[in-house]
């Protein structure tokens, strides 16, 4: 059980990348051709996602807001046991 | 298990935010650039904050008409969580003000009146710490508490809005309006709000029902 939720979360957290990814090549390319028509350009970290290494980024906000949640996890399971041993 | 759907759901938005935060299309604007995204991060946490200090205001409500243990540990509980986002929120704000607006503190109204709100938020926690007997506690810190919410609504809400303010939506700043219309911003924005919010509530849930273990231990001993 447990580890079928993990694998659904990654699941999740892959489909969510590459659902992200094509929608973002196509795009790239008439907005420069915008923002050079019509204002000057405005600076974006376009090559930092596309070359770059913001997928670390997202690794290690991953890392640290899953570490957070499985020690709220861990937090509830103790409460709900303690709970449980109050009511017998 | 079928209980918790609701924190199923606060990881599932989380995760969302933080992936779709960074790599989302987002609109291209001078000044701000990539600290948009702060809007999925920063933002969160005032509603977050205003939500779970609204559940605190009603279990307070709910306590005065029917003064049971339960009502005021969660009403307490929710205040501090609440507190606890407000920090977080006021925290990131001047972190991203620094690098937009050339101040960590530049006196903005609604930088000053979130200070006084919180300040005022400090005050019922000290003022809950200054009593002994638990009813009288649980009574006096719910009325306070009404009260604290009450002058906190218009500081945030009402007064930014009636001055200039470098905050968007307050005074003649467009702000946000801009870009408010942007699709792509909301998708993740709504998300990240009740993400972060139901986390808060999960927070105050597990330290509520410890806290009442806890006063229900020290009733058997």
């Amino acid at each position: 059980m447990r580890l079928f939720r993990i694998v659904a979360l990654w699941c999740f957290i892959l489909g969510s990348m590459a659902g992200l990814q094509p929608a973002k090549a196509q795009p790239a390319q008439t907005e420069v051709e915008l923002s050079s028509a019509q204002q000057p350009e405005v600076e974006m970290a376009d090559t930092l996602r596309q070359e770059g290494k913001i997928y670390v980024v997202v690794i290690v906000l991953l890392t640290v807001l899953t570490g957070l949640i499985i020690y709220l996890v861990v937090l509830d399971r103790k409460v709900s046991r303690l709970e449980k041993q109050m009511r017998d | 298990m079928k209980k918790n759907w609701w924190k199923a759901l606060a990881v599932v938005l989380l995760v969302f935010t933080v992936v779709a935060g960074m790599l989302s299309n987002v609109p291209r604007l001078a000044i701000l650039n990539e600290t948009i995204r702060n809007l999925y991060f920063h933002v969160p946490m005032w509603f977050g904050m205003i939500l779970i200090l609204t559940t605190s205001v009603v279990y307070s409500i709910k306590y005065l008409r029917n003064p049971t243990v339960k009502n005021d540990v969660i009403a307490f509980e929710a205040a501090k969580v609440g507190i606890l986002f407000g920090v977080l929120g006021i925290v990131t704000g001047m972190e991203w003000a620094k690098f937009t607006w050339g101040e960590y503190w530049s006196n903005d109204p609604k930088q000053n009146a979130s200070a006084i709100g919180l300040l005022i938020y400090f005050a019922y926690l000290v003022l809950r710490s200054s009593f002994n007997e638990q009813q009288q506690r649980a009574r006096i810190s719910a009325v306070y508490n009404i009260f604290a919410f009450a002058a906190l609504i218009p500081l945030l809400f009402i007064l930014p809005r009636l001055t200039d303010s470098l905050h968007p939506g307050n005074g003649g700043n467009p702000g946000f309006n801009t870009y408010d219309l942007d699709s792509s911003l909301r998708m993740v924005f709504y998300p990240a709000v009740i993400g972060w919010t139901l986390l808060g509530i999960w927070i105050v849930n597990v330290k509520s029902r410890l806290e009442i273990l806890r006063q229900r231990l020290y009733e058997t001993v």
